[in-house]
């Protein structure tokens, strides 16, 4: 219908201020405990864990009062990239010991080792996408600059340069949905023109060339931003983090540490299975 | 007693790419005394950024000296300093917000400053409270409007208590609505006793200054109180200015009634020197009507059209809502509203960008609202500028960013040429002139007929106009609307919107009025400026002929309310006043 949303179903990256019960915990338990399921879905080795893993994600999406209907949309635009990845781990990925095969046909072989790899693979890549949508739902970009920042805090101690770091991971946050708004508007403003998007004509390398009218006026408007909001910071006195004063206070309660220690029973679940 | 701000024969020039410098400013010196307003205004690359940008440090002179507070700009270790004295509020409201909460951008500074938690809290909140913004604290910035946005920055430079405020065109993006309130806010702040520097081009916004600067190719060209600078129009605009409207106006009444003393530049002022002349009542004919149009159906019509953004999704949001457009061939008509009220939404439906959710458009022989209509089609008849349609420039060459469309279209050789050649002159460029020149290297109103002239090659038969003026300085924009005037008289339909009263008042015949994505009013131009109420109620304004029919019909004039133009306003005065 629409073919210009390319931010529609992107649902990584979108906060949903629903005020669950998972939103009200302390921003550094959340954005841990996103971490640790993350980091818990990428090392499980068997569907076991992977389809426990699914569950606590569609569970924690319910309790953080998400449509889950609305969250699983968000599966749709990887889904041709997944498939991709799952049919070239079916056929070409490595055969077991004894090269029994379901099906074969010139150099393409199926088994069922590939199968499963295959099955795995999906079922890793929803779960990881879920768990990175229910993160983002879950915590705004201000409070992952928060907790990151008081999470880093102890590194400046040895030295690191943890709020530049921070600094640059909350302007980058800030500016990609400006970002992507910009790249809309030139997409229609070329399409005015002439440009073929959103008549869903042009083959890979016409798609190629034609991003040349899109590519070069973003990659100009992103760097006349970067500039003017260069200016802005320093027109306002920030010279780095030396000196510098913060107005939030983070504490943790009860509740936040009850949640990190259930997060870490879930992944040490996830993975052991 | 040393100025607050001293610029003691300062020359800077910007360094070039291959080598070489550019002049920008040239052995200027000025003083900016504790508690004045001053305007800087200037055409497009006399110095005006440049100079705001020494006047805190941003950067600092080649030769020569800037002095802020008595500390000297080239001392780096003042800078601190500097920075806590004079704040800035820049142009592009969205560009200069770093946090993604309200009340977090707002303590940015005030915590580069390092103060305490408490006191940075106290002083945010202060901050938050004298712009109007406290209940939007908790809110992430891109969800206000852009006046909102222009305000959040005002609050974060407050925060830190400076003692002067520079406005670097921080009104050239708002609405209407949005543009007022900054400037009450400037007032206001000057009543406070705050030092206030407005770069603008809008002469009205000058005209709430105690003085204005005028620049000229990094010089000081005239200084002094608005009543002397804006006494000789003619020098005016030969240094790339204009008059503010309302001195435009009453320079074109003295020369019909002479008996109108000089020097007005205000509206009130102009309202009252006409009431003070002897009048009499006469019955007047409400405005002349057209004749009205014959039956035939228009070229473009849309109904009951209903838009959602994001729709199926939590963040779905509401854009259009039961709108209904009227446009006939070879008409201009106006699509008015404040930021946020739909009308580019309303846009983008009329050359098939978005189709229609809800409703009908037809355009010409396409009903957009049937899925099997030639999109392709739709776009060649009806060419869309965006709004600041240079920023989408990406080709090197003139020649090239304009024959892009015309090319996609088949056209080769020598009918490309001609197009292109055709194309530019409709917006006065010479061919052989600029064919060749260097996009990167166009000054703003260059780019922006280049844009211009990058649709109509594909000559279309309606062109849509977003913003077609904004951001462009004074000579700029009176050379665009000529050009606009021209294609209206090839018969081209136009759709525009604007937030320029003027504009739309000197352009259009017809006007529909958008509120929360509804159409509101709808009408002849004449009619739907004669109520200035419900416009203002709207975030919007009426032209100056508009709010002086309107101020002398609340004293008792007999004029007809739907006066917008200057010459209408003439007549009507010549039947009232005695001579």
């Amino acid at each position: 219908m629409n073919d210009f949303e390319f931010l529609r179903f992107v649902t990584i990256g979108q906060y949903l201020p629903t005020g669950s019960i998972i939103h009200r915990l302390d921003p550094r338990a959340r954005l841990l405990a996103g971490f640790l399921l993350l980091a818990a879905v990428t090392a499980a080795p068997r569907w076991t864990g992977l389809v426990i893993a699914l569950v606590v994600v569609l569970v924690a999406l319910v309790i953080a009062r998400i449509p889950v209907g609305y969250a699983l949309k968000g599966l749709l635009p990887p889904l041709p990239f997944i498939v991709f990845l799952a049919a070239l781990q079916i056929l070409f990925g490595p055969r077991d010991a004894a090269g029994t095969s379901l099906w074969t046909w010139g150099p393409v072989f199926v088994s069922a080792v590939g199968l499963l790899n295959g099955a795995l693979l999906v079922l890793r890549f929803a779960a990881l996408i879920l768990a990175l949508s229910w993160l983002s739902f879950c915590i705004s970009t201000t409070e992952i600059v928060r907790a990151l920042d008081a999470l880093l805090a102890p590194l400046t101690k040895i030295g690191l340069p943890t709020h530049a770091f921070v600094l640059m991971v909350q302007v980058t946050l800030r500016f990609l949905p400006l970002l992507a708004l910009e790249a809309e508007r030139i997409a229609k403003s070329q399409a005015s023109r002439g440009a073929e998007w959103g008549t869903g004509r042009g083959g890979l390398l016409r798609r190629a060339r034609q991003a040349l009218p899109l590519l070069v006026p973003l990659f100009l408007t992103g760097l006349q931003r970067a500039e003017n909001l260069a200016l802005a910071m320093q027109a306002r006195g920030y010279q780095g983090g030396k000196g510098r004063t913060t107005t939030v206070e983070l504490r943790f309660q009860w509740a936040d540490v009850a949640a990190l220690g259930l997060s870490v029973a879930l992944a040490t679940l996830i993975v052991l299975v | 007693m040393s100025a607050l701000i001293e610029f003691d024969d300062v020359t800077y020039a910007y360094p070039l790419p291959g080598g070489g410098r550019i002049a920008a400013l040239r052995e200027i010196s000025l003083r900016i005394e504790e508690g004045e307003y001053v305007a800087i205004v200037g055409a497009n690359g006399s110095g005006k950024s440049t100079l705001a940008r020494h006047l805190n440090a941003l950067l600092v002179p080649d030769e020569g000296r800037v002095t802020v507070a008595g500390l000297d700009t080239r001392d780096q270790a003042q800078h601190a300093a500097i920075y806590r004295t004079v704040g800035m509020v820049f142009q592009r409201p969205e560009d200069q917000i770093v946090a993604s909460l309200v009340e977090e951008d707002v303590a940015f500074g005030a915590e580069n400053m390092g103060l305490p938690p408490a006191e940075i809290r106290a002083r945010v909140d202060e901050a938050l409270e004298m712009v109007g913004l406290s209940e939007m604290r908790m809110r992430p910035p891109h969800q206000l409007s852009a006046g909102q946005q222009q305000r959040v920055a005002l609050a974060g430079v407050l925060a830190m208590r400076p003692r002067c405020i520079v406005f670097d065109e921080a009104t050239a993006m708002l609405d209407p609505a949005g543009r007022r309130a900054v400037r009450e806010m400037m007032a206001e702040l000057h009543r406070a006793g705050l030092t206030i520097i407005a770069i603008t081009h809008f002469m009205e916004e000058a005209l709430d200054a105690q003085r204005v600067v005028v620049l000229e190719r990094g010089r000081v060209a005239l200084d002094g109180p608005p009543g002397t600078v804006f006494a000789d129009a003619d020098t005016l605009r030969n240094l790339g200015l204009d008059l503010p409207p309302a001195a435009r106006l009453a320079r074109t009444l003295r020369q019909h009634f002479p008996a109108l003393p000089a020097g007005m530049l205000t509206v009130p002022a102009l309202v009252e020197a006409l009431d003070a002349l002897s009048h009499h009542d006469v019955k007047l004919p409400t405005a002349p009507t057209e004749p009205s149009p014959v039956a035939s159906a228009p070229l473009i019509e849309v109904r009951d059209l209903g838009h959602t953004y994001m729709l199926g999704t939590p963040l779905a949001q509401r854009a259009l809502e039961g709108v209904t457009l009227d446009v006939r061939e070879g008409a201009a008509h106006s699509l008015l509203g404040a930021t946020g009220s739909g009308k580019s939404t309303l846009m983008q439906h009329l050359n098939g960008l978005l189709r229609p959710q809800e409703g009908t458009v037809r355009v010409g022989e396409y009903a957009l609202h049937d899925p099997q209509t030639d999109v392709r089609a739709v776009r060649r008849m009806v060419g869309l500028v965006f709004q600041l349609p240079e920023t989408q420039i990406f080709e090197q060459y003139v020649g090239d960013e304009i024959a892009y469309g015309p090319r996609l279209q088949g056209l080769l050789g020598d009918s490309l040429r001609q197009r292109v050649r055709w194309a530019m002159e409709l917006v006065g460029m010479g061919f052989n002139a600029f064919k060749d020149r260097f996009t990167f290297a166009l000054s703003g109103g260059e780019k922006r007929k280049v844009a211009l002239a990058s649709i109509l090659a594909l000559r279309p038969s309606v062109l849509l106009l977003d913003e077609p003026t904004a951001g462009l300085d004074p000579a700029s924009h009176r050379e665009l609307l000529t050009h606009l005037q021209k294609l209206k008289e090839t018969g081209m339909t136009l759709v525009l919107s604007s937030h320029q009263m003027e504009d739309v008042a000197a352009l259009t015949g017809h006007v529909t009025v958008l509120d929360s994505g509804r159409s509101v009013l709808d009408g002849r131009v004449t009619d739907v400026f004669a109520q200035g109420e419900p416009l203002r109620a709207l975030g919007l304004s009426t032209p100056v002929v508009t709010q002086v029919v309107e101020g002398l019909r609340a004293r008792g004039w007999t004029l007809p309310p739907g006066l917008i133009s200057s010459v209408a306003l003439v007549e009507a005065l010549s039947r009232c006043l005695n001579s």
